[in-house]
């Protein structure tokens, strides 16, 4: 069932695809223009979405034939609520980061999503605290001193912290 | 000789010997530890390879991924956990070694074959890269064209599941290939007004959210894990290698073989190299009851294979650009982004660029036997790293790699977005490495296309009007009609028995 889902989307995102890039603009000049090959994708999701989708319909008509009745379990494995929010605690790290460096500055950035992290797993505080301190000054001191990449000060907290950097 | 020694002077040095052993560390570090992966490891060394020379920075992709397809049969031993896929095939062999106490023997057996595979591997590059980089020079885009296509087709029919779910895949790659300015017509396409797509989608950020950040999110939707190690290891690591090499030394030449063809192959990694070894070892053995039980011959046809595979799969890269897993689909970024085209030139360069590259193979190779035995003994110290403590290191190191290829926040957007998607794909069994090679290649396709299209002025009977050209273009139909043909075949004799 999860297959009949996942083929639809790609459908869709197929369909959306052939629109976007009907708009592209094309040059007299040549036969195939800039719309060629993302067209070709978006047919290509389309035809294969739609045998995904077609598979997982006949699967499980053969399965309700065979059996007589539709297993719920094929919706998906069993996973429990929580485990499945914890799956977004990265994306949710990195979104805190983009919005979150430009203010308080990367180090402090990932100290803080390193130390949550940590505790969420149940690692002892100290020990959190101590580790996520430590490599986030490792990672700030490596990519902005030596690689010199500009990573986000922080407004909030520019200069106030001289004896770090 | 002049050329050969520039080669040599380009690897021996302090810093790319240094970078060869911290990478060596990083490798096993990366390899041993359950559920990160040897394309990972690659992927998190990119940002910092990019501020290194060219030489430094391919020895160290080089090194980290030997070592981390070796170091992967370490939790393969001891906790029936591949530490990478590529040791999948194998872990019930290994583990059931481990349990009658003979867990550093089979490692030691492992390592050996590692190496051996690895040079294998390595000489292979070196004989048949040269030679068919002459070949290479006479391809114009219509060759490459057919090439990039074949490359493609490779991934769908070669990769493991769903052949669908390889061609959406696939196709994922090649949309993304496709943002940015149009080569031609100079038309933003997909930019969604976004000035740091214009220059098309930089693809280390994309490789990290694929490998690593999908890896950290399946993390945390697990349950809390708990390792135990509850197996005596207190053999000798190399006591009884030479005995088994002397039995089985045919199982390590016939598992080097496949593993660098099918490395060589496009979106066929080390795991299917490892896979398919392992199963023509079986089919071919005279002990076929002892599979599955503990059988040392098993080990030693899959292990040399995965690190052959390494080797095999930079024969593609180097010579057409065109990589043969996802590790070589990074190097070949990375190549890019040192202003060097993979391709037939290479060879040609006066710099010895391509002998150091080849040194460092054999180096890297050689340097695992000592650096593997170590990793033998602290085994445990490795298998039992909190992941809770080091999953939150990893993203940050992810985060901030990701910003630091262009200094731009657009970068660890990108990697978010590719990341979630990836992970919905994954968890839908949606294999990964096609996606990779869709994006490095979907800009080969499409650009060899267009530019033999304005040289025929949009002739389409001109992609087979040169020989080689024409052949590729068969093998291209034939591989696509290969299920049908197959099908047909396996029913043929029916129809006659009938």
């Amino acid at each position: 069932m999860r297959d009949f889902v996942t083929g639809l989307a790609f459908v869709i995102a197929g369909v959306a695809t052939i629109i976007t890039a009907q708009q592209f603009p094309t040059l007299p000049s040549l036969q195939y223009g800039p719309s060629l090959f993302p067209s070709i994708v978006g047919a290509g999701f389309c035809i294969g979405g739609a045998v995904l989708a077609a598979n997982a319909l006949w699967n499980r008509k053969r399965a309700v034939v065979q059996q007589g009745v539709v297993e719920v379990t094929t919706l998906g494995e069993p996973t429990s609520g929580r485990a499945g929010l914890a799956m977004l605690l990265p994306p949710v790290a990195i979104l805190f980061y983009i919005f979150a460096s430009d203010y308080i500055g990367a180090m402090l950035t990932m100290t803080v999503i390193m130390f949550v992290l940590m505790i969420l797993r149940k690692t002892v505080p100290w020990v959190a605290l101590v580790a996520s301190l430590l490599v986030a000054l490792a990672i700030y001191f490596i990519f902005s001193r030596y690689l010199l990449v500009p990573l986000p000060q922080g407004v909030l907290i520019e200069g106030r912290l001289p004896w770090i950097f | 000789m002049d050329i050969l020694m520039n080669g040599i002077s380009l690897v021996l040095n302090v810093e790319t010997l240094l970078v060869i052993l911290l990478a060596s560390l990083f490798g096993i570090f990366v390899g041993a530890v359950p559920g990160l992966t040897a394309t990972m490891a690659v992927a998190l060394l990119v940002p910092l390879t990019f501020y290194m020379d060219t030489i430094p920075a391919i020895a160290a992709i080089v090194t980290t991924s030997a070592m981390a397809i070796f170091a992967g049969d370490i939790p393969g031993t001891y906790l029936n956990i591949p530490g990478t896929p590529a040791s999948a095939a194998y872990v019930g062999e290994s583990h059931a070694l481990a349990k009658k106490g003979r867990a550093r023997e089979a490692l030691g057996i492992n390592l050996v074959c590692s190496v051996f595979g690895g040079i294998f591997g390595t000489i292979i590059l070196i004989v048949v890269a040269q030679s068919l980089a002459e070949v290479a020079l006479q391809f114009s885009a219509f060759e490459y064209f057919w090439l990039a296509v074949l490359g493609l087709s490779c991934s769908i029919f070669i990769s493991v599941g769903s052949r669908v779910k390889a061609f959406l895949s696939l196709l994922f790659g090649i949309l993304l290939s496709t943002v940015g300015l149009d080569m031609m017509s100079g038309a933003p396409r997909f930019t969604f007004g976004v000035p740091d797509l214009m220059a098309g989608i930089n693809f280390i950020p994309v490789m990290i959210g694929m490998f690593a950040l999908n890896e950290l999110m399946s993390y945390y939707g697990s349950r809390s894990e708990k390792k135990n190690i509850n197996v005596i290891d207190n053999d000798s690591v190399f006591h009884k290698v030479p005995s088994h090499i002397k039995r089985y030394w045919r199982n390590m030449v016939r598992g080097s073989s496949i593993g660098t063809l099918i490395g060589a192959l496009p979106g066929a990694g080390a795991d299917i190299a490892a896979w398919i070894s392992y199963g023509v070892g079986k089919g071919r053995s005279k002990e076929k009851e002892k599979y599955g039980t503990g059988n040392i011959e098993g080990v030693m046809d899959a292990s040399s294979a995965n690190n052959s595979g390494i080797s095999g799969a930079w024969v593609p890269a180097l010579v057409f650009g065109i990589p043969g897993d996802s590790i070589t689909a990074i190097v070949i970024g990375v190549l890019y982004m040192k202003g060097m085209n993979p391709g037939p030139t290479i060879f040609m360069d006066g710099s010895g660029l391509i002998y150091a590259l080849f040194i460092v193979f054999i180096l890297a190779n050689l340097m695992m036997l000592p650096i593997g035995y170590i990793a033998i003994r602290l085994s445990k110290l490795f298998i039992l790293t909190p992941s809770r403590i080091l999953m939150p290191v990893i993203l940050c190191f992810c985060v901030v790699g990701a910003f630091a290829i262009n200094n731009s926040i657009v970068d660890v957007w990108l990697m978010l977005i590719v990341g979630l998607v990836a992970y919905l794909l994954a968890v839908n069994d949606f294999p990964m490495a096609p996606a990779i090679l869709g994006l490095v290649l979907g800009s080969v396709v499409e650009n060899n296309f267009m530019s033999a299209m304005l040289r025929t002025g949009g002739d389409l009977t001109s992609f087979f009007a040169r020989p080689i050209s024409a052949g590729l273009g068969i093998a291209v139909i034939l591989l696509w009609c290969s299920p049908l043909l197959i099908k047909a075949w396996r029913q043929r004799p029916r129809h006659s028995a009938a």
